[in-house]
């Protein structure tokens, strides 16, 4: 079952002192499956946010259709999603306690002894028990990013909602809240999320949703998307001590060719199956789109 | 209701950890103190002068909070996306704006009770004789403070902050100087009649809930007309929060 449905979703927004519409969502279509992490991917300004924002509530719809679990954005949904918004900033004044507590508040009835159970192992999953009693204000970038991720996680959603979550972070706050999302998807609620980080997502995501100028462009499995341009498949072998290689295009081939190989008196180092990246998918999408 | 009381009590705590609190407090306590040097200069009404000026301190702090806390109430939220993490959850926005409002009142009446209690001590130093009066007068600090507060959540819907507090400072001077354009207006006639009636319909008369004589003149408490009073500041933070709350609605906030 679809955990989310979006349906000719379009949205534009009035700027300026003569207010002139500016068309950024113009009829998105796509949805995310139960179980699944799903990379929604754009380059900036394609209309990844607003999305995100539109779909939640948080701006209002021009026309189209969101479904969460089938039914309409209602308090029920509410309960079961979580989110984290890009570049966020939280009440500063709080600790890490009382900020997980506070959203815990909202959104469950939890007696006292569960609250604190259920912040004490969400502190523990992000890594910042030695943290909980210091306010978010001395809080670095990345710890914001965990205990964000926390607050979001912190009523047991069925689908977490994250936009750009791994954002202005260093390579070890990448990788941290990398582990976090395959471990929250691995405990059962769909992660649907944003990044404009192709090596993220390329590692992260089961499903692609890729949107330009405010129209989805892709939608289906990661390896459907990489396979488009094309795989073949590399031998690496061994020759009287020489290091070479032996490209051939299909899987079929693979077995003849390292027969032959082995016959020859080769040995055999490694076989690879070559696909482009989806960076140069991505960037090839939107070169494609610029020429035309 | 849980969930209100949940963002009363953050905002609450919010601003009891903000510095914007403790200047006001120590203003308060200098005007308080002041209160006293005052009295001291008078021969014969010491003890009005510094009930006067005790009053009129926790009545500017209370107005105060009101009005410059209130203008950033929401406006720092959208500003700063923590409304983000808070209006997917299942809230209304109605719940939203209706617990910031408790949330800061809560924080204006715990002020107005603690500075009141420093007051008491004036009061009893100064042997001036205490009653339930001074209940009223503190009450009646709250509703102005609550139809500021409303008033200035409504502005601030439309507005930015300084704004905001400009137009609400306004309608706390109109408020105040109701009667005075009352009789303006039936001495002059033409403009000054026209404001008075805009005046008098569409903005709140904050002289009804103006007590301080009780305390300052001795006079008689009319219970009826005060408690109708109360409702009439009640309604006044009803109608705003109300009006408020279905232009946020139509509000983006992402």
């Amino acid at each position: 079952m679809n955990v989310l449905s979006v349906k000719d979703l379009k949205k534009s927004y009035k700027q300026g002192f003569i207010p002139k519409s500016t068309s950024v969502l113009k009829g998105l279509n796509f949805s995310v499956g139960g179980g699944t992490v799903t990379g929604f991917l754009g380059a900036n300004g394609a209309g990844k946010t607003t999305t995100m924002r539109c779909i939640l509530g948080l701006d209002h719809l021009d026309s189209g259709e969101v479904l969460f679990f089938g039914q309409p954005l209602d308090v029920k949904a509410r309960k079961r999603i979580g989110f984290l918004p890009e570049r966020p900033y939280f009440y500063e004044h709080l600790t890490g306690r009382e900020f997980l507590e506070f959203y815990a508040k909202l959104t469950s009835s939890w007696n006292r002894g569960v609250l604190r159970d259920r912040i004490d192992e969400l502190l523990r999953r992000v890594d910042l028990t030695f943290a909980k009693d210091r306010a978010l204000r001395n809080y670095s970038k990345g710890m914001l990013q965990k205990v964000g991720l926390a607050q979001a996680l912190i009523h047991d959603p069925e689908f977490v909602i994250l936009d750009e979550p791994m954002s202005g972070l260093d390579p070890d706050g990448r990788l941290a809240l990398a582990e976090l999302i395959t471990e929250t998807a691995k405990r059962g609620p769909a992660v649907f999320f944003s990044s404009h980080l192709l090596h993220d997502m390329e590692r992260l995501c089961q499903h692609l949703v890729v949107i330009k100028d405010g129209v989805g462009i892709y939608e289906g499995t990661t390896d459907a998307l990489l396979d488009r341009s094309g795989v073949e498949y590399e031998i690496s072998y061994l020759n009287g001590g020489q290091k070479a290689a032996r490209k051939v295009p299909t899987q079929d081939q693979v077995q003849p060719a390292l027969k032959e190989l082995i016959n020859n008196g080769a040995a055999i180092v490694e076989v690879r199956r070559l696909r482009a990246s989806l960076e140069e998918i991505f960037v090839a999408m939107a070169l494609k789109g610029r020429r035309s | 209701m849980r969930v209100i009381l949940v963002l009363a009590m953050n905002t609450y705590r919010e601003v009891i950890r903000d510095r914007i609190l403790y200047g006001l407090i120590l203003f308060a306590f200098l005007l308080i103190g002041i209160s006293l040097l005052m009295g001291q200069l008078s021969f014969a009404e010491q003890a009005r002068i510094s009930a006067n000026f005790g009053l009129s301190a926790i009545h500017l702090v209370a107005v105060a909070l009101a009005i410059f806390v209130g203008s950033n109430l929401v406006y720092k939220e959208i500003d700063k996306k923590t409304i983000l993490t808070i209006l997917v959850r299942p809230i209304s926005r109605f719940q939203f704006i209706l617990g910031k409002a408790l949330g800061l009142t809560l924080l204006i009446l715990t002020m107005i009770v603690g500075l009141a209690l420093v007051l008491t001590a004036v009061f009893a130093f100064l042997k001036m004789p205490l009653d339930g009066r001074l209940i009223w007068v503190l009450t009646g600090l709250l509703c102005e403070s609550l139809v500021l507060l409303g008033v200035t959540l409504l502005f601030s819907m439309i507005t930015r902050p300084i704004l905001v507090v400009c137009f609400s400072f306004g309608v706390f001077l109109i408020g105040h100087w109701q009667d005075s354009l009352e009789f303006f207006a039936k001495k002059s006639g033409g403009g000054i009649a026209i404001v008075h009636f805009l005046a008098s319909n569409f903005l709140p008369n904050l002289e009804r809930v103006n007590w301080k004589d009780l305390v300052l003149y001795d006079q008689p408490v009319d219970t009826l007309a005060n408690l109708n009073s109360v409702a009439y500041a009640i309604c006044w933070f009803g109608l705003c929060i109300g009006l408020a709350t279905l232009i946020f609605r139509k509000k983006d906030v992402g």
